[in-house]
C-alpha cells in the first residue's frame, strides 16, 4: 500500500468518516471490527476503514458525546467493546447527512455545469 | 450524554490513564483476534490469517497513540473553542461584560487587599530565626489588673538565674537619645538598651560588625552601640567602614561595634540603635526602682509555652516570699512573640475579611443576575445549539468557561485595585499596625486571589448556566416567542435580589456601628482645650546637663524665650503628654488613713510639670493654687487630679492633706491643689487618679514642651524651633504636633478600621443597589405586556407604580429582616472594636435600615415611573 493512498484516504475521511462511522451504527450497536466490516458493506467495499484510523475516530466520537460505549460480548464469545449512538449522535446524523446531500448536490449541478 | 460522564471521561484521560490505556489495548486486541477468526473463516490456516490481521492493523502502538493524540487533541480543542466563543460573545456584549468584570474586580479586589494584609500580618512568620520559640516576658497582676506589665530589673536577674526553660533571655529598655557624629543635625532618635542575649534570643545577627560581647553587657564596658540599617544609610551614608568608628549617643562616645540587617526590629521599628543595658547583678534594683524593663526570651527546643509558664508561676512564688514589699501579687506571663503582635489587630482583620467575603458574595449575586438575564436574551441562541446536537454538558461547559473567563478578568483588575488599595493602606494606616509595612502582594495572595476567581466564576456561573442550559426547545424557537423568563428563573433573581440586601445591610450596620462609636470616641472630653497647642519633646543629654538646676533652667529660660513670640498666649511643659501612651506610674498611700497590704496599695499617674502647663494646656483648677516658682525642691507640695480627689478624699477637702508616692522613700508632700481629670492613657481610657509635681521636686532631663497660641499654633513652629536654637544650638527637639494632631494620632486605628469598614459598606451598598434596579428594570421590562393590559383596562399610573415598586419593597424588606436577624448574631465579634455603643445598638441598626430602604426604593422607582409611561398601545403591541 503507498504512502499516497493513505493520504487519500485520511483526506477523504476527514468529512465523511464520521459520518460514516454514525450511518454504521444507526441500526445496531457494533464494536470496532463491525464498525469496518459494516463501512465495507454500505459503501459497497469502496471505503475500508483501518483500525488506525478508526479507533482515533470512535474515541473522538465518544468525547463528543456522539456515541457510547459498553463492553460485552462478541458473537464468538470474547469480550469487546461495543459502540452505539447516543440522542446526539442520532441528531448529528441528521444533520450531516442533510449537509452531505446538500453539498453533493452542489458539487454535482457544479461539475455538469458547461 | 450527562455531565457527569463527561466529567468522567475527562477524568479517565487525565488521572486513570493507565485504566484507559488497558482497556485500550484489550479493545485493540479483540479487533486484532476478531479479524484473525474472520480471515480463518475465509479459509486461511492460522498463522496466516494472524500475519494478515497485525498487517492490517499496522501496528497496536500506533493506532493507541493516534487514538491518544485525537483524545488529546478534542479535548484542547474544545476547550479552546470554548475560551474563542466565550471571549467572542463576552465582546459582542461590552456593556454587560464592563459591569459584570468592574462588579467582580471590586469583590476581588477588596478580598486580595485585605488577604494580603493577613497574609502579611498574621500567617508570615516573623522575621526571627525559629520565631515559634520566641516568646516575651512580662510581670502580670495576681488580683486582676496588668497582665503585661513591665519588669523589675531585680526580678529580671532572678528569673534569668533560676529559670531552666530558656535557652536566652534578654531584657530590653526602650529610651530616647540624642545622637550625633555622622551627618546632620544632632537627633533625638529611639533607642533599644538591652541584655547582650538580645541578638541570640531573636536570633537574628548584624549584617556587618558583631553582636554585643557578654563583656560589653557590664557597667563600665558598655560604650558600643549597634545601628539599625536605616540610620546607617541615611545618617553615615552607608559606610562600608563604619565599624570600629564613633558615635556620640547622650553627649557621650560610644563605638560602633555593628549594623542590623534592613528591616530588623523589635516591637517599635522607629528604634534606630541598640546599646547594652549593664544590669549589674551586685545592685540591688528593687530598693533603687522601679518597673520598666520589657523581656524577651528564646525557648529551649521541645519546651512548650505552658512548661515555661508552670515554671516561671514558680519562681514567681518563691520571688513573692523572698521579698513580700515588693512582689506581693505580682506573677509571670509568658507570651508568644506571634500572639504579642497580632493578638490585638485580629479581631478587626477577621472583620474585614468578613467584610470583603461579604461584598465579594453580592458581586457573584449581581453578576449571576446579568447573566440570567443574559440567559433570557440568548435563549434562541441556546436553543438553537441545543437544536443542532450541543449536549446539555457541552452547553454548561460553554457557559461556565464564560463565567470563569469574566470571573478571571474581574480577577486580574482586582488584583490591579488590590495593588493601588495596599499602596493606599501602607500609605494612610496608622503606624501602629504592627508588620504594615512587610505587606505586599506576593505569589502566595496571587494564587489566593487566582483561587477566588476560579471559585466565583464557578459560583456565580453555575446557577444561570444550569438554567439556561436546559431550554425549553419549542418555546424558545417559536417565531415571537417571548424569550421571557419561566417562573423558576424569576424565583432565583429574587432570591439574588434578597441576598444581596441582605448581606448588604449587615455591612451597612457594621460600618454603621463604627461610625457611631468613632463618633462617640471623638466626643470624648478630654478635660484639655486641644485648639491651638503646640507640643514638642526635648531631651537634654545627661552629659552637657548633668546638674538638676541645669536642666529646670534650661526649660525655664526656653519658656521665657518662647513667651516673647508674637501670638503664644501660654507656655508650659510636662514630663509626660497625654494620649501618647507613654506614662509614668507608681503606688500611693494616704497617711492616716489606713493602708492596704504592700503590693495592694492604689496606683497613681506621676506626672511633672512647669508652672504655666494647666493654663497651656486648658486644664481648669477645681480647688486651692496651682504650683509656681517658690514650689523648689525643698516645698513639698503636690497638686492631685479630680479622680483622686473624690475618690480617696470623698467627704473631706483635700487641700492641706498629705499623700505619700512610694517613688523615692522621701516621704509625703502637702496637697495644695485640685485640678480637673484629663484623658491620660487613650481618649476610651477613664481618667486614673494622678499627682503633678513641680519640675524642681523631679528634674525630668526630657520634657514636653506645651504652647497655647492665640491662632494657628503650627504657624509658630519655626519661632519655636529658632529660640531653642538660640538657646543651645546643638539640642534637637522632636515630635513637633499640635495637640489636634496628638489626639487624632491616638485614635488613629478606629479611624482607619471605620474607614475601611464604611468603604467596603459603601461598595456593598452601591453593588446591592445597582443589583436591584438591574432587576426591578428587566421586570419592568419583562411586564411591558402586562402593564399594557392593566392600563387599557383602566388601571392608573399611580395603580400601576404601586404594583411594581411595591414588588420591590416586598423584596427589599424581606431582604432587610433577613439581615438584621444576621447582623444581631453576626455584630457580636465587633464588640471589643467598640466604644460607647452596643453591637446591637438599635438606631444604627434603625437608621442604616431606614437608608437601605430608601436607597432601594430609588432603585425601584426609576423602572417603575419608565413601566407607567409606557403608551398602552404600544405596549400591547410589544411583543
Amino acid at each position: 500500500m503507498s504512502n499516497r493512498d493513505d493520504d487519500f484516504t485520511a483526506d477523504l475521511l476527514q468529512g465523511t468518516l464520521d459520518l460514516l462511522v454514525l450511518k454504521a451504527l444507526s441500526a445496531q450497536p457494533l464494536h470496532g471490527l463491525g464498525v469496518s466490516t459494516r463501512i465495507n458493506q454500505i459503501t459497497k467495499g469502496t471505503f475500508d476503514v483501518k483500525p488506525g484510523s478508526l479507533f482515533p475516530a470512535l474515541h473522538r466520537m465518544e468525547e463528543a458525546g456522539w456515541l457510547k460505549a459498553e463492553w460485552g460480548e462478541s458473537e464468538n464469545n470474547r469480550r469487546a467493546k461495543f459502540y452505539s449512538l447516543t440522542r446526539a449522535g442520532r441528531r448529528q446524523l441528521e444533520t450531516e447527512t442533510e449537509d452531505w446531500q446538500r453539498i453533493s448536490l452542489a458539487i454535482g449541478s457544479a461539475l455538469r455545469a458547461t | 450524554m450527562t455531565l457527569f460522564s463527561k466529567g468522567g471521561s475527562l477524568l479517565r484521560n487525565t488521572t486513570r490513564r493507565i485504566q484507559v490505556d488497558r482497556e485500550l489495548t484489550e479493545e485493540v486486541g479483540t479487533y486484532v483476534e476478531l479479524l484473525t477468526e474472520k480471515k480463518m473463516n475465509e479459509g486461511m490456516n492460522e498463522k496466516e490469517a494472524r500475519r494478515a490481521a497485525m498487517v492490517e492493523v499496522g501496528g497496536v502502538e500506533q493506532v493507541k497513540e493516534n487514538v491518544r493524540e485525537g483524545r488529546m487533541g478534542f479535548a484542547m480543542e474544545t476547550f479552546v473553542q470554548d475560551i474563542r466563543y466565550g471571549l467572542r460573545s463576552l465582546l459582542k456584549k461590552p456593556g454587560f461584560t464592563l459591569t459584570a468584570v468592574i462588579a467582580l474586580a471590586l469583590g476581588i479586589g477588596a478580598n486580595t487587599a485585605i488577604f494580603s494584609v493577613i497574609n502579611g500580618v498574621l500567617l508570615r512568620s516573623l522575621a526571627y530565626g525559629n520565631p515559634e520559640r520566641i516568646v516575651m516576658l512580662w510581670e502580670k497582676s495576681l488580683t486582676g489588673g496588668n497582665q503585661q506589665n513591665v519588669i523589675s530589673p531585680g526580678n529580671f536577674l532572678d528569673w534569668e538565674k533560676q529559670s531552666g526553660s530558656f535557652e536566652h533571655m534578654a531584657a530590653v529598655w526602650d529610651l530616647r537619645a540624642n545622637l550625633t557624629g555622622g551627618s546632620g543635625e544632632p537627633e533625638e532618635i529611639k533607642a533599644q538598651f538591652v541584655s547582650a542575649g538580645f541578638f541570640s534570643t531573636l536570633g537574628v545577627q548584624p549584617v556587618m560588625g558583631r553582636a554585643f560581647l557578654p563583656q560589653e553587657d557590664k557597667t563600665g564596658n558598655e560604650l558600643v552601640i549597634i545601628l539599625s540599617h536605616e540610620v546607617w544609610q541615611t545618617r553615615f551614608g552607608s559606610d562600608p567602614q563604619i565599624v570600629g568608628k564613633q558615635a556620640t549617643v547622650n553627649g557621650r562616645q560610644r563605638t560602633i561595634v555593628g549594623v542590623m540587617p534592613p528591616g530588623f526590629h523589635f516591637l517599635d521599628n522607629q528604634v534606630k540603635a541598640w546599646a547594652p543595658l549593664a544590669l549589674d547583678p551586685a545592685v540591688n534594683y528593687r530598693e533603687t526602682t522601679g518597673r520598666f524593663l520589657r523581656a524577651v526570651a528564646r525557648l529551649k527546643p521541645g519546651v512548650s509555652v505552658q512548661q515555661a509558664q508552670g515554671e516561671l508561676a514558680g519562681i514567681a512564688k518563691q520571688l513573692e516570699q523572698a521579698y513580700p514589699t515588693k512582689n506581693i501579687n505580682w506573677g509571670i506571663n509568658v507570651v508568644p512573640m506571634h500572639e504579642q503582635i497580632v493578638g490585638e489587630i485580629r479581631p478587626i482583620l477577621i472583620v474585614l475579611l468578613a467584610a470583603v467575603a461579604f461584598v465579594l458574595l453580592i458581586a457573584c449575586a449581581n453578576v449571576a443576575n446579568l447573566l440570567l438575564s443574559r440567559a433570557a436574551a440568548r435563549q434562541k441562541e441556546l436553543a438553537l445549539r441545543a437544536a443542532l446536537g450541543a449536549g446539555r454538558a457541552r452547553l454548561l461547559r460553554q457557559m461556565m468557561t464564560e463565567s470563569v473567563l469574566l470571573a478571571l478578568m474581574g480577577g486580574a483588575l482586582g488584583v490591579l485595585l488590590a495593588v493601588w488599595g495596599i499602596r493606599l493602606l501602607i500609605a494612610f494606616g496608622p503606624d501602629n499596625i504592627p508588620r504594615l509595612n512587610e505587606i505586599s502582594v506576593d505569589l502566595g495572595v496571587l494564587a489566593f486571589t487566582f483561587a477566588v476567581s476560579l471559585i466565583t466564576g464557578l459560583l456565580f456561573g453555575l446557577v444561570p448556566a444550569l438554567q439556561a442550559s436546559r431550554p425549553d426547545l419549542n418555546d424558545a424557537l417559536k417565531e415571537g416567542g417571548r424569550g421571557s423568563t419561566s417562573g423558576r428563573t424569576g424565583t432565583l433573581r429574587n432570591a439574588f435580589v434578597v441576598a444581596e440586601v441582605s448581606l448588604a445591610l449587615v455591612l451597612l450596620i457594621g460600618a454603621g456601628l463604627m461610625i457611631r462609636s468613632f463618633a462617640r470616641l471623638q466626643s470624648v472630653n478630654t478635660g484639655f482645650q486641644a485648639e491651638n497647642v503646640l507640643t514638642m519633646r526635648a531631651q537634654l543629654p545627661g552629659k552637657k546637663y548633668p546638674e538638676p538646676h541645669q536642666i529646670v533652667d534650661f526649660f525655664k529660660h526656653a519658656q521665657e524665650r518662647i513667651a516673647t513670640i508674637p501670638g503664644v498666649q501660654a507656655v508650659g511643659a510636662i514630663s509626660y503628654l497625654p494620649l501618647t501612651g507613654l506614662t509614668s506610674r507608681d503606688s500611693f498611700k494616704i497617711p492616716g488613713q489606713p493602708s492596704l497590704a504592700a503590693g495592694q496599695e492604689p496606683g497613681v499617674e506621676v506626672r511633672v510639670v512647669t508652672p504655666a502647663y494647666f493654663q497651656a494646656m486648658g486644664i481648669p483648677l477645681l480647688k486651692g493654687r496651682l504650683l509656681d516658682e517658690r514650689d523648689v525642691k525643698e516645698t513639698r507640695v503636690l497638686l492631685i487630679n479630680e479622680t483622686l480627689a473624690k475618690r480617696y478624699f470623698p467627704n473631706t477637702d483635700p487641700l492641706g492633706k498629705q499623700l505619700e508616692v512610694m517613688w523615692d522613700g522621701s516621704g509625703p508632700d502637702e496637697i495644695v491643689g485640685v485640678v480637673g481629670d484629663i484623658r491620660e492613657g487613650a481618649l476610651t481610657k477613664e481618667p486614673e487618679p494622678a499627682i503633678y509635681w513641680s519640675h524642681p521636686r523631679e528634674p525630668y532631663s526630657g520634657m514636653a514642651l506645651v504652647i497655647r497660641a492665640t491662632g494657628n499654633a503650627s504657624r509658630l513652629t519655626t519661632a519655636v524651633q529658632k529660640e531653642i536654637r538660640g538657646l543651645d544650638p546643638e539640642q534637637p527637639i522632636s515630635e513637633v504636633r499640635t495637640m489636634e494632631q496628638v489626639i487624632a494620632k491616638s485614635i488613629a486605628r478606629p479611624r482607619f478600621n471605620t474607614l475601611l469598614l464604611s468603604i467596603f459598606a459603601g461598595v456593598a451598598l452601591v453593588l446591592a443597589s445597582v443589583g436591584l434596579y438591574g432587576v426591578m428594570n428587566y421586570s419592568a421590562t419583562q411586564r411591558t405586556h402586562e402593564v399594557g393590559i392593566r392600563m387599557a383596562l383602566g388601571a392608573t399610573r399611580s395603580d400601576i407604580m404601586k404594583l411594581v415598586v411595591g414588588n420591590g419593597m416586598m423584596l427589599t424588606v424581606l431582604g432587610i429582616g433577613i439581615g438584621i436577624a444576621a447582623s444581631l448574631i453576626l455584630t457580636r465579634v465587633m464588640a471589643s472594636l467598640l466604644f460607647g455603643v452596643t453591637a446591637t445598638d438599635l438606631p444604627t441598626f434603625a437608621g442604616v435600615s431606614a437608608v437601605l430602604a430608601g436607597v432601594a426604593l430609588i432603585a425601584n422607582y426609576i423602572p417603575a415611573r419608565r413601566a407607567t409611561r409606557v403608551n398602552p398601545v404600544i405596549a400591547l403591541r410589544y411583543e
